[in-house]
């Protein structure tokens, strides 16, 4: 190998060669390629659990917004229920006051007629007993003349009759 | 450990290591090699005088030997990883899965940073890097070997060997070809090819990345004086740190072209291009 530079030996540089490429192949086979499978087998694992826990925050916030709707639909639900309810108490408490305030003129009603029908019948019993007060007294007044008459008659006859 | 327990300890290590300085001394200054600095440091970049049989078929540069036994040591590793250790992984791992995880997860990262087409870039940047570094690191460890001569000799970096850099080097350059071919079809080849000394810069930056560190490491272990201490930081810096870094541009590197030349390019319709074509006329028109 004389007359080439630094000794270069073209036979050794492909022994060198067979040396790597068995190397490469080896450490390619028993080395990079399973401990590369497995980091990329366990990237795919948390890459899939991160995917999982994903969809798993996705579904919640589904049910959460699901559930929000729901609640809403109930508080919508609620609020037309208490406004149906409030007009119906108010339409009731109408109601209810209307035939409270007919039953108190009805019963004021009542009670003037029957105050108008207690005096008027107070009124009659009293023309009544005043008339009946009154015959009676002129009843009285004719029976005293007429006494007084019979004995002014007895005394006018006794008197004529001694006269006589 | 109590107290005095550990003050005894570090008497006698001091003493060992005292008895091993004065007997390093003892026995010569050149650290028991037998060759001069300047071989010893030819003999690193040209790889002409120490070689090792290669099962007797051919005498070879150490650090091909140094490739056959870090490889070994590495499917050695993924074979015991994948029969023991990988099957047990776990969703929440533990400390050596992280550490396999993150490996892997550096490489394929930066193959799927670069590139749409990722696949195959990220299982070679894996291979290489991991080769790089293991490698040389590989180097500290020190493996002893016989030469041809009958000197034993400490077994340098596979890529400390210029062979060994051409070939991670040419192979990268393939690499990438191949990636723009799938890419882009045959313009994927014209726009490699546009990068033709990319082979040789991917070679030679490795190379000489790595005969650097072996040089100065070289030249420290070689005299006694440097032999204490010394190796310590020269060893962190020009070993751990290179296999990191060299680990790291190749694979980046590699990766960029990689990227670029897959890089699917979208032409603009033909209408829109007459309809500038008339616009700047018009605009031309209205200025004279």
């Amino acid at each position: 190998m004389t007359g080439v530079p630094l000794n270069i030996d073209w036979q050794q540089i492909l022994l060198h060669l067979f040396n790597f490429t068995i190397l490469f192949g080896a450490l390619y086979i028993l080395l990079y390629k399973p401990v590369k499978n497995f980091m990329e087998g366990r990237e795919a694992h948390y890459a899939d659990m991160d995917s999982k826990a994903e969809q798993a925050l996705a579904d919640a916030e589904n049910s959460k917004a699901s559930y929000l709707k729901k609640e809403k639909e109930f508080d919508d639900e609620v609020r037309a229920e208490k406004n149906r309810m409030s007009k119906e108490i108010e339409a009731e408490r109408e109601r209810r006051l209307a035939a409270a305030r007919g039953e108190a003129e009805k019963i004021i009603s009542d009670a003037r007629t029957e105050a108008d029908r207690e005096k008027n019948e107070i009124i009659e019993s009293a023309q009544k007993e005043i008339t009946g007060m009154i015959t009676d007294a002129m009843e009285k007044l004719t029976l005293e003349q007429t006494a007084s008459d019979a004995f002014d008659q007895f005394l006018d006859a006794a008197e004529e009759a001694t006269n006589e | 450990m109590t107290k005095q327990e550990r003050k005894k300890a570090i008497i006698v290590f001091s003493l060992i290591a005292l008895v091993f300085m004065i007997g390093s001394i003892l026995t010569g200054g050149h650290g028991g090699e037998e060759e001069s600095i300047q071989t010893v440091m030819r003999d690193a970049v040209m790889h002409d005088v120490n070689k090792i049989s290669l099962f007797g078929l051919k005498d070879v540069n150490p650090a091909l030997i140094s490739g056959f036994i870090v490889s070994g040591i590495m499917i050695l590793f993924a074979l015991i990883c994948r029969i023991f250790v990988i099957p047990r992984f776990k969703l929440v791992p533990g400390k050596f899965q992280l550490v396999l995880e993150t490996v892997v997860g550096i490489f394929d990262g930066m193959a799927k940073g670069n590139s749409h087409i990722n696949g195959f870039l990220g299982a070679y940047i894996f291979a290489a890097g991991s080769y790089i570094f293991t490698g040389t690191i590989f180097e500290l460890f020190g493996v002893q070997a016989i030469t041809t001569s009958g000197h034993p000799i400490s077994l340098p970096a596979p890529m400390a060997d210029v062979n060994g850099a051409i070939m991670l080097g040419c192979l990268s350059y393939l690499v990438i070809m191949s990636g723009g071919i799938v890419g882009n079809g045959v313009k994927g080849i014209g726009k490699t090819l546009k990068d033709f000394s990319l082979p040789l810069s991917l070679s030679f930056r490795l190379f000489g990345a790595l005969i650097s560190g072996a040089l100065v490491t070289e030249l420290v272990y070689y005299y006694t004086a440097m032999s204490y201490v010394v190796p310590v930081v020269v060893g962190v810096l020009f070993t751990l740190l290179h296999a990191l870094i060299q680990a790291y541009v190749l694979t980046m590197l590699t990766s960029l072209f990689y990227g670029e030349v897959s890089e699917k390019v979208e032409k603009p319709p033909k209408e829109k291009r007459k309809r500038g074509k008339k616009r700047t006329t018009v605009v031309k028109e209205q200025a004279v």
